[in-house]
């Protein structure tokens, strides 16, 4: 038998250096001559700029330049939006603000300085007399006829709207059976917070007229272009390295004005500059994600069935539009029906400016709201119908199969909803725990159990559907001495793919695992790519692979068969040989790589060499699927939610790494039940933010949670040569749904039907005083 | 953010409405003042030293007082800059006479802002409690 | 999150450390654990000119029995306190309250001198010092002075302690017979401290009614508290359920509840009789096994 790879649950290459503190961050790097740079930044969520005093900071010793937005004006452009949408209002957003200043932390004045702390002492004394201006807010007030605007040469704060609708709205309108259930639910404002922040190096060669740029990013490709118009130089001459990346989430996904200035002061100034963000930065200006308001209205037969589903999404874009900024709540819309055959659909989504920082992608993007809304809603069609939250979900499911045609537009690779269900349900016990739910209910006590079975959008994407394209490239190279180099243009930071890209080339030429070494994250040592996000790095960076490795063997093929008198077609690759099917002949794996680079008996038409590229472009989104059981007790007495169990089967596809697979949704399950129950960003009415530090923001700890349960089905896509869906987004998409609805569940009994998050006790423990209305806000 | 509260002083209403305006018991009432000037017309200039424990910052505030009703009632504006954000306020001071003495009751909104903000949540209602306290306890010596 | 300058300076001894504070006075702060006092330095929010390293005054930090007495050094840390088998044996309620404190870095550096000064209002251990009637002992430049926990706590952040003093021990009297003790709290789900944090200290009667009950209570208000009324309502009494609920019911009165975006001072109040009831309950129950 040949050595197997692929499913296999392989420890993690990249590990060790990780664990033993050997990995390189942005902030590991030291060059010689590198400066500092700090962000003065707005205390003000609105107000004009009435003047900068810059002179104590530039007299502050080892400072060497003081930048302010009007000196960037013309130098650098504008910090960009890639989102392409009808209508869609995009304001000139300044690497440093010139005049007005729309968000709390917006940077207004950078200083460089020989040292970090120079730098920070530096700008602090930089006074900048302000005039506030109202702060917008609240979404619904923002788009009153008269609000104060955001950006006042707009016409109002209106982003875009977007509308999608099918089916047919006068026969569900004039169906007198169906009942009408309306809801509001808020997706609120949380903090991507990964470990490590952003950061960045940029250096200026003068002499070679090249930039060079370090950057803790998603997407370094897409970097260096923007960083290349936005610096006004031949992208040729820049390069992105992204070293060791902490954690992202998204928000690593953009382009910020930051590293515009980065580059500005490098290039200026001759020498490297370096920037790191501090934690409270960090907060205050790196992306925030969700914040929706969401009204439901859905229709359903008295059977469960729904007819019709309506939803009007309010999305706060912050001030300015980052990367994708817009194109967020869009996928809100593009998911809404999750997991069920609804016919009738209608989503209008409004983006609002407000006076805060940009939202953008957040692990999810887009689809944890859409699943939230949805899973929410089948939820409340189970409490108007005093039906049971999994029949009703039943009775929506389409039937299994292949290209499932949504109202939306949208067409599933693959639907087998029933499947991690029916698992989940049996690891749950799901009976037996409803039966304890009834005896703890005579007892007044509160058991909740919540299901969830989401669908979501991964492997992104097609390219007719992504704005720059959403292909992907891999580059494989065996290198004479028979080791294999694998380029890729996606970005991972933390997911394991130097692992997973290892397993599918090692399986692919029947080479040691060892024996393969992955590269990304470098533009000039990766011809091209689009970056890590999405879920899409193994689905389709790893097709790009998978199909590069392809050509090798084909053309390894070609060399072997030569030598061993056979047809190309014949031949396997195997424990570092390439052999005919039966094994009788075979030359080994190394011996054709020295033909092909020594080039002395090339086959007809065959080059020489072994490196080959592919660029893979998926014909449709994958929709990885699944099925979640939360499990919730609440303290009568105090409204404290403890999750007792959690209970998560994914169908991902195709499974490479179990272990892998793992990692990703106990990681992704604690961000989602962190929506749930603790996590939110939190502006005062003014544009304060008060949740500032981690003392105020609860991002979730280990400790916090029981062992997950975890379980998959395998539902294989036909999207990709690989079969594998994304895995990367799905624990955060699926859970918090599943968290609130235990928590609805349990409050069942007191009549409460929603409850908006996060689930703080002391909303339950209002509702359970009976003196909080519907929601407990 | 709301603040109130209630003071009985044992001085009489017109007595205390007077102190209330006088920038010398002011500046004495006023932890951490380190200066306190009339600028005419109701308004005020100070340099304040503030904060709550360890955590103190100097402030440059302007106060205005608006809609004298002596000995009833006035209203107050402060607005304040320093090294931990900027504070305004909006207040109004209300006397009623209660036995020989006086009864104080004030009530406004004190918006903070900047670094204090985002980075004090959880102890910016109790430390403003106590900083006004402060200031009334101190103020209720001198009268 | 970078503080600004400061002068670093490590004395050897505790008269070398009261020495540097005489000499540097208001521009100066005391640094021990530094868990509390340097994330205010890199918020600038404190930027003292000087710093004085009192880490490295080995005679500040012990556990020790001495004239039937507990006494801990102001620099024993909460790891030291948590992991002690003479605390464990003889005053179960700091080993029980050092658990509930943050996470295993915190409780590796942070000490209980460092705690108690900083007088955080929903830090755990002025809750259990109140209920141990725990004496501080502080040196200042005209030699000790002790100073009884109810008169430690005086507001918000603000302690008895003067600018010039240093706290060197802390002093708390065994776990007598017939007595339990007990610490809960509500955990703040960002910063671990305590939203509402009750520490119980009872004695049960030879006839097994209440003899003495302390109540220590964090959280609530701008500085810990003793539950006064609750205590009388326990005092004389058997412990029933009903009994417990009642007095407990008084955790707060008369108290100026803290508020924030986390909880409400109406509802910290209630957490306060809730987490009373329980408190005193278990203590309770740990009394009748002794
Ligand atoms: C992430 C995190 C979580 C935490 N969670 C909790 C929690 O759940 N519960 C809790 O109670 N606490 C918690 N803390 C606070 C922690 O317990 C602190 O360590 C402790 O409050 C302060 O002790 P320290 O030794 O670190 O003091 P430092 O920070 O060094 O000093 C604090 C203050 O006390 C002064 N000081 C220190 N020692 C003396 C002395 N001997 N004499 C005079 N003055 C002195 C200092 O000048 C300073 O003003 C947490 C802290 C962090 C960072």
């Amino acid at each position: 038998m040949a050595t197997k790879y692929l499913g296999e649950r392989i420890k993690r290459k990249e590990d060790p250096r990780l664990i033993q503190g050997r990995g390189h961050y942005v902030d590991d790097l030291k060059l010689g001559g590198m400066a500092h740079l700090a962000f003065a930044r707005s205390p003000h969520a609105h107000a004009r700029i009435k003047s900068i005093d810059a002179g104590a900071a530039v007299a502050t010793p080892g400072v060497l330049a003081v930048y302010t937005g009007e000196e960037l004006k013309g130098q650098v452009g504008f910090v960009p939006c890639a989102a392409g949408l009808e209508g869609l209002k995009i304001p000139d957003h300044p690497c440093l603000a010139t005049g007005t200043v729309h968000y709390l932390g917006e940077p207004v004045a950078a200083v460089v300085a020989t040292s970090r702390y120079g730098a920070r002492d530096a700008a602090e004394k930089i006074e900048v007399d302000y005039e506030p201006l109202p702060a917008v807010l609240d979404m619904e007030k923002a788009l009153v006829k008269g609000s104060p605007r955001v950006h006042e040469h707009l016409t109002d704060n209106t982003a875009f709207v977007a509308k999608l609708e099918a089916g047919d709205w006068n026969a569900v309108r004039q169906d007198a059976s169906l009942k009408v259930i309306k809801q509001r639910l808020i997706n609120q404002r949380l903090a991507p917070a990964s470990m490590e922040t952003r950061g960045v190096v940029a250096s200026y060669s003068p002499g070679e007229d090249t930039l060079t740029v370090w950057s803790s990013t998603q997407i370094p490709h897409i970097l260096k272009t923007q960083l290349a118009i936005m610096s006004k130089l031949d992208e040729a001459r820049c390069r992105v390295i992204t070293p060791e990346v902490g954690g992202g989430f998204g928000s690593k996904l953009n382009v910020y004005g930051e590293e515009g200035v980065a580059c500005f002061a490098s290039r200026k100034l001759g020498r490297p500059v370096k920037w790191i963000e501090g934690r409270r930065e960090n907060m205050l200006a790196t992306i925030h994600g969700r914040d929706q308001i969401n009204d439901l209205e859905i229709y359903a037969k008295p059977d469960g069935k729904v007819a019709g589903f309506r939803c009007r999404i309010l999305a706060s874009m912050g001030a300015y539009h980052q990367l994708l900024t817009p194109a967020i709540p869009t996928l809100t819309a593009l998911m809404i029906l999750g997991a069920y055959d609804i016919k009738n659909v209608f989503v209008e989504t409004v983006g609002v400016f407000t006076n805060e920082m940009s939202t953008d992608a957040y692990r999810g993007a887009g689809r944890p709201e859409a699943t939230y809304i949805i899973e929410r809603a089948m939820d409340l069609v189970a409490f108007e119908l005093k039906m049971d939250p999994v029949e009703v979900r039943r009775k929506n499911f389409p039937s299994s199969g292949k290209d499932i045609s949504m109202a939306t537009g949208v067409v599933y690779d693959t639907a087998n909803y029933e499947k991690p269900l029916k698992k989940a349900l049996r690891l749950a016990g799901y009976n037996r725990l409803r039966k304890e739910q009834e005896r703890l209910r005579k007892k007044g006590k509160y058991l909740g159990i919540g299901v969830s079975t989401y669908v979501e959008i991964c492997a992104m994407g097609p390219s007719s559907r992504m704005p720059g394209g959403g292909w992907e490239s891999g580059t494989v190279r065996v290198e004479p001495t028979g080791k294999v180099t694998v380029l890729s243009g996606t970005s991972p930071h933390g997911q394991g793919e130097e692992t997973t890209f290892a397993q599918i080339v090692a399986e692919q030429l029947g080479v040691s695992f060892d024996d393969v070494t992955v590269y990304h994250g470098d533009t000039s040592v990766v011809p091209m790519g689009i970056g890590t996000f999405g879920s899409r790095t193994t689905a389709v960076g790893g097709s790009a692979i998978y199909y590069a490795s392809e050509r090798i063997k084909k053309k390894m093929a070609k060399f072997a068969a030569a030598r061993l008198g056979v047809k190309p077609g014949e031949l396997l690759f195997r424990d570092g040989k390439i052999e005919t099917s039966d094994g009788a002949k075979s030359v080994p794996f190394g011996s054709i790589v020295v033909d092909a680079y020594s080039a002395k008996t090339l086959p007809a038409g065959v080059e020489p060499g072994l490196f080959e590229q592919f660029v893979f472009e998926p014909p449709n989104y994958t929709y990885p699927f699944g099925a979640h059981i939360a499990v919730v007790e609440i303290d009568e007495e105090t409204g404290e939610v403890r999750l007792r169990d959690y209970f998560a089967v994914d169908d991902c596809g195709r499974i490479l790494n179990p272990l892998l697979v793992d990692g990703q949704i106990h990681g992704g399950l604690a961000q989602g039940i962190g929506q749930a129950l603790w996590e939110e960003h939190v502006y005062d009415e003014s544009g304060q933010l008060l949740t500032g530090t981690f003392m105020d923001y609860a991002l979730p700890k280990a400790g916090c949670f029981p062992w997950f349960h975890t379980a998959n089905t395998e539902t294989r896509t036909p999207v990709n040569p690989l079969g594998v869906k994304g895995v990367g987004e799905a624990g955060t998409i699926g859970s918090t749904p599943a968290v609130v609805n235990a928590v609805v569940d349990a409050l069942r009994p007191l009549g409460v039907r929603h409850v908006d998050m996060p689930l703080k006790p002391e909303k339950i423990w209002k509702l359970m005083k009976g003196n909080a209305g519907d929601g407990g806000r | 953010m709301k603040i109130e509260g209630v003071y009985k002083l044992a001085a009489v209403r017109e007595r205390v409405f007077e102190r209330l305006l006088d920038p010398e018991s002011l500046a004495k009432a006023m932890p951490g003042c380190d200066s306190f000037e009339e600028r005419g017309d109701g308004a005020y200039t100070a340099r304040i030293k503030v904060g709550v424990g360890p955590i103190k910052g100097t402030y440059e505030a302007r106060v205005e007082i608006l809609d004298r009703v002596p000995p009833e009632h006035y209203r107050m504006t402060v607005e304040g800059k320093g090294s931990g954000g900027f504070v305004k306020g909006d207040g109004a001071v209300h006397l009623s006479p209660e036995g020989d003495g006086t009864l104080l009751k004030y009530s406004g909104e004190v918006q903070v802002g900047g670094l204090i903000a985002s980075v004090g949540q959880r102890m910016m209602q109790t430390a403003a409690k106590q900083i006004v306290n402060q200031f009334f306890q101190a103020f209720v010596k001198l009268t | 999150m970078i503080s600004e300058s400061f002068e670093y300076h490590v004395p050897k001894t505790i008269e070398e450390a009261l020495g540097m504070i005489g000499e540097f006075g208001d521009e100066s702060k005391v640094l021990a654990g530094g868990h509390s006092l340097l994330p205010m330095m890199k918020l600038r929010l404190a930027s003292p000119k000087h710093l004085i390293d009192i880490g490295r005054i080995g005679a500040l930090r012990y556990i020790r029995e001495s004239e039937g007495q507990l006494e801990l050094g102001a620099l024993t840390t909460h790891f030291e306190i948590e992991s002690s088998s003479l605390l464990k044996s003889k005053c179960p309620l700091l080993p029980e309250t050092a658990r509930e404190i943050g996470d295993v870095q915190v409780c590796n550096r942070g000490t209980l001198g460092g705690s108690l000064v900083h007088a955080d209002p929903a830090a755990d251990w002025p809750a259990a010092m109140l209920a141990v009637e725990a004496e501080m002992v502080a040196r200042g430049p005209h030699g000790e002075r002790k100073i009884r926990a109810r008169d430690f706590f005086v507001d918000l952040m603000a302690t008895a302690l003067q600018s010039d003093e240093l706290l060197t021990a802390i002093r708390v009297s065994p776990l007598p017979a017939r007595t339990g003790d007990a610490y809960l709290k509500l955990h703040h789900p960002a910063s671990g401290f305590a939203v509402v944090g009750v520490a119980v200290r009872l004695t049960l009667a030879e006839s097994g009614s209440i003899g003495e009950a302390r109540v220590g209570v964090t959280g609530v208000g701008a500085k810990p508290y003793r539950a006064e009324e609750t205590e009388r309502l326990l005092a004389g009494k058997s412990p029933t359920a009903k009994r417990l609920e009642e007095a407990a019911a008084h955790a707060a009165d008369g108290v100026d509840a803290n508020s924030d975006l986390y909880a409400s001072g109406d509802y910290r109040k209630h957490l306060a009789a809730v987490y009373a009831r329980r408190a005193i309950q278990r203590a309770a129950e740990r009394a009748a096994g002794r």
